[in-house]
């Protein structure tokens, strides 16, 4: 503080080092908050208007954060949807096979409807495959499975559609003695009419699945949606179910072996065209994982630079913090012992005493 | 000269160097009295060639008594406006972020933050839309962000309050102020036209000019006959003479849109007008109560608006039905505020009831729609993982929405940035308000320190003083004891 030398009031000599203390101390106190947080002391007061922005920023950090959790749920529902297709897939695989090396003969109609069992039964178990509480297969309708167990012990509306179907056809079931006069060609007629129609549109929603033909879909980046699932409503599932069911519903019976050949050569052409929707079904969802991971990634990216943004206007700088301490605390000292001393330069200590 | 001369010389010399002591002493009597102004005592050769006082004058410096005066009615204002706005920047303050045990961080206090923290949650439902445990989190997120409009309209209005009793204490301050000035003023007056010391008197009237500055911003003028008259800074007279009364009607409680009384001077208002005072605590603690806090609070009534607006459901069914607020509302509303009448939303906004389990309602309606009955059901077929409503809720903070001009941020942004925009608002007022503070403190302090190194006494310089007269007068009575030898000798040859 400058001012006109000359004359000097005692009572400013004496407080002239009360505020600068009290300065230092107050800023010793923060200095010292800061030193340990790592942060400025009063983050609103430091930034002021910037305040805003550096919520902006803070909220992006968040909504990234938020968006990259939410994608690992997705990313193990699609990885848990990829996993039982290819369950699905093997198992076609193995009906196709076993398919082709089978020949119509008098012994081996149990053979096919063994197949067709077997077959079935892992296609509704990889059907209602779950991830947490969510059936991977039900579109938005996740809650319930989406495909019913045809062989329940209490006869399932498949069933009963595919045994009143045939009774409508032939006025008699597989297993009925009547049966073995059904010709091959009549055989085929029926799979590819009315058998084909219980495996598409109405029918199948209201038979066999349960699941919604709208998929789930999620925010999977910032304003980027993207369909997270598949249903057990697409071909796929359709075409393998009919190729297995009806495998199952009529090897073994009391058909003739030409019928029986006629249901074999349908059902391996069903099992292709299954095959090959399937492979469409995996392909889409691999891409819908790719875009998840790809997102992941650049949100990774992202948030580090973000972070890093935050911090430079967060973090205060530690080493010029500590040596800012050093500096404060030096002047303090420097302020008292000049305080102790300036009580000496008193003319009364040293006049002699009257 | 005759020797009897010499006994006068030394007679007005002792005279004198008393009166100089008396002074001297007096000086060092007051060396730590804030506002004493020392006194000099002027000396004259009288007839006889002796020493007289002349007067003893009073080290005075008006003009670095003014600048004491202004600054501190600037710093008073201005740690007014400071004090208030920290009070309410704790409601914004997001310093203390923390890191949820899921590895997101959850923002401090502020609305905007609380609006983040939301968009989170709704993010995390409609990833998992079949947990019931997601859709309670984005329930919970919903009441924090609402009970945090809710504080922020308590604090301003408790600022409000508080200034509102600070402006009542400054007029009372300020009306005692006045009745002790006339008094000092008086005895200045009646002690000029006696020639009496006034200097004592002048000290207190000087004093208690600073002392009404802390108060309000003064200025004064000083009349031929010694009498001073304040005026406020906005040129209202407070004093001339007699003291004007200043008047003060103290509103106890504040809502949204509750505006408080007016100071008056002597019937003339001077707060809350074009020509209201500047400076002193009483501006500060006005500017807060009518100025900053109301548009503070009309920003968290548009914010809270703007929730209301985002959130709301429209018919997905039905006719004649009109949208209606959806996961926030006030209670009984029966259709969406409008932005110009957003006066007390955030006091009242809640979360609906409809959705809050603890309160019998559902948090799979914000997932599900249909908080407002049948005809708002978006999810028409049930199903657990329907997630179209969700994303718009999560889009709807970041689209662009009108506010209200009045409030100071502008009339078009998304929620998100107009609640950022309010933080910044007031922090940005919060910095400068506190810097300003810091500054004007500075210079009170050195405007003090300027006048009392102008007018106040130095020890030292009244020791030296003290020494001189010592000297002076063992010189007389040296001189004394010789005239008196002299006269003594003449006596004996005699």
């Amino acid at each position: 503080m400058t001012m006109s030398a000359s004359f000097v009031s005692t009572q400013y000599l004496a407080s002239s080092l009360v505020l600068p203390v009290q300065q230092a101390q107050a800023q010793l106190a923060t200095a010292t908050t800061e030193e340990s947080t790592g942060q400025y002391a009063d983050l609103g007061l430091q930034l002021g208007d910037q305040s805003g922005y550096e919520l902006s920023l803070k909220e992006q950090v968040q909504q990234l954060q938020t968006l990259t959790t939410g994608d690992s749920v997705v990313a193990t529902n699609l990885s848990t949807a990829q996993s039982a297709l290819s369950s699905i897939s093997s198992s076609a695989q193995t009906t196709a096979q076993d398919l082709a090396t089978w020949t119509a003969s008098a012994n081996s109609d149990a053979e096919l409807h063994t197949m067709g069992q077997t077959a079935l039964q892992e296609l509704i178990s990889s059907a209602n495959a779950t991830s947490g509480d969510v059936y991977v297969f039900g579109g938005i309708n996740s809650s319930t499975a989406p495909l019913a167990d045809y062989f329940s012990s209490s006869t399932s509306a498949a069933k009963t559609a595919v045994d009143q179907a045939f009774q409508t056809a032939f006025g008699c079931l597989p297993t009925d003695a009547a049966a073995a006069n059904i010709t091959a060609s009549q055989m085929q007629s029926f799979l590819d009419g009315p058998f084909a129609a219980l495996f598409s549109g109405g029918n199948w929603t209201t038979d066999w699945s349960s699941a919604s033909s709208t998929n789930t879909s999620a925010e999977i980046a910032p304003g980027e949606t993207a369909t997270t699932s598949t249903n057990a409503n697409t071909p796929a599932f359709q075409n393998l179910a009919e190729a297995y069911t009806m495998l199952a519903a009529f090897g073994g019976s009391q058909l003739s072996s030409s019928a029986q050949q006629a249901v074999a050569s349908a059902a391996t052409s069903l099992v292709t065209k299954g095959q090959s929707a399937l492979t469409d079904t995996q392909a889409a969802l691999g891409a819908t994982q790719s875009r998840v991971s790809d997102a992941k990634s650049a949100m990774s990216a992202q948030l580090t630079l973000i972070q890093q943004q935050v911090d430079g206007r967060d973090d205060v700088d530690q080493n010029a913090t500590a040596a800012k301490i050093t500096a404060l605390t030096d002047q303090i000292q420097m302020a008292y012992e000049l305080t102790a001393r300036l009580q000496q330069l008193n003319l009364a200590q040293y006049l002699p005493v009257a | 000269m005759s020797l009897s001369a010499a006994f006068n010389i030394i007679s007005s010399s002792f005279a004198a160097n008393s009166a100089q002591t008396a002074v001297v002493s007096n000086n060092i009597a007051n060396v730590n009295t804030s506002g004493y102004s020392r006194e000099v005592v002027n000396l004259v050769t009288n007839l006889d060639g002796g020493v007289d006082v002349a007067s003893v004058t009073r080290i005075a410096n008006a003009a670095l008594a003014e600048q004491v005066a202004t600054s501190t009615a600037e710093a008073a204002a201005q740690q007014a406006i400071a004090n208030g706005l920290a009070t309410l920047a704790i409601t914004v303050d997001d310093s203390s972020s923390t890191t949820s045990s899921s590895g997101t961080d959850q923002n401090g206090a502020s609305p905007s933050a609380m609006l983040a923290n939301l968009e989170s949650a709704l993010t995390t439902y409609q990833d998992s839309p079949t947990s019931s445990s997601a859709a309670d989190a984005a329930v919970t997120a919903a009441q924090d962000l609402a009970q945090s409009l809710n504080a922020g309209a308590a604090a301003v209005n408790q600022v409000r309050e508080q200034a509102d009793q600070d402006m009542a204490s400054s007029v009372s301050t300020i009306n005692s102020l006045l009745a002790q000035f006339q008094t000092a003023n008086d005895a200045v007056v009646s002690g000029l036209g006696s020639g009496a010391d006034v200097a004592t008197a002048e000290d207190t009237r000087d004093s208690l000019v600073t002392q009404l500055a802390k108060q309000i911003g003064v200025t004064t003028t000083t009349a031929s006959n010694g009498s001073m008259s304040i005026y406020a800074d906005n040129g209202v007279l407070m004093f001339q003479d007699t003291p004007q009364t200043v008047s003060f009607t103290q509103t106890s409680t504040y809502a949204d849109g509750v505006s408080g009384s007016a100071v008056t001077v002597g019937g003339v208002p001077i707060t809350g007008t074009s020509s209201a005072i500047q400076s002193g605590a009483l501006a500060g603690y006005a500017a807060l109560r009518d100025t900053i806090a109301p548009q503070y609070e009309a920003q968290l009534d548009q914010i809270a608006g703007g929730l209301i607006n985002a959130f709301a459901e429209t018919p997905q069914s039905g006719s004649g039905n009109s949208s209606m607020p959806g996961l926030f509302a006030t209670q009984g509303a029966t259709s969406l505020p409008s932005t110009s009448d957003a006066t007390g939303l955030a006091a009242a906004i809640e979360v609906n009831p409809a959705v809050v389990p603890s309160q019998g309602g559902n948090a799979a309606l914000l997932r599900d729609g249909g908080i407002n009955g049948a005809d708002y059901v978006y999810n028409t077929t049930g199903a657990s993982s329907y997630t179209t409503r969700l994303q718009q809720m999560v889009s709807a903070t970041g689209s662009t929405q009108s506010f209200d001009a009045s409030a100071g941020l502008g009339t078009s942004a998304s929620l998100t940035d107009y609640a950022n925009a309010s933080v910044s608002w007031l922090q940005a007022r919060n910095q400068q308000a506190s810097n300003a503070s810091d500054y004007q403190n500075a210079l009170v302090s050195q405007a003090t320190s300027a006048l009392s190194n102008a007018t106040g006494v130095n020890l030292d310089s009244e020791m030296t003083n003290m020494l001189n007269l010592e000297n002076t007068y063992a010189s007389t009575a040296k001189l004394l004891t010789t005239i008196h030898s002299m006269f003594s000798a003449l006596l004996e040859a005699a």
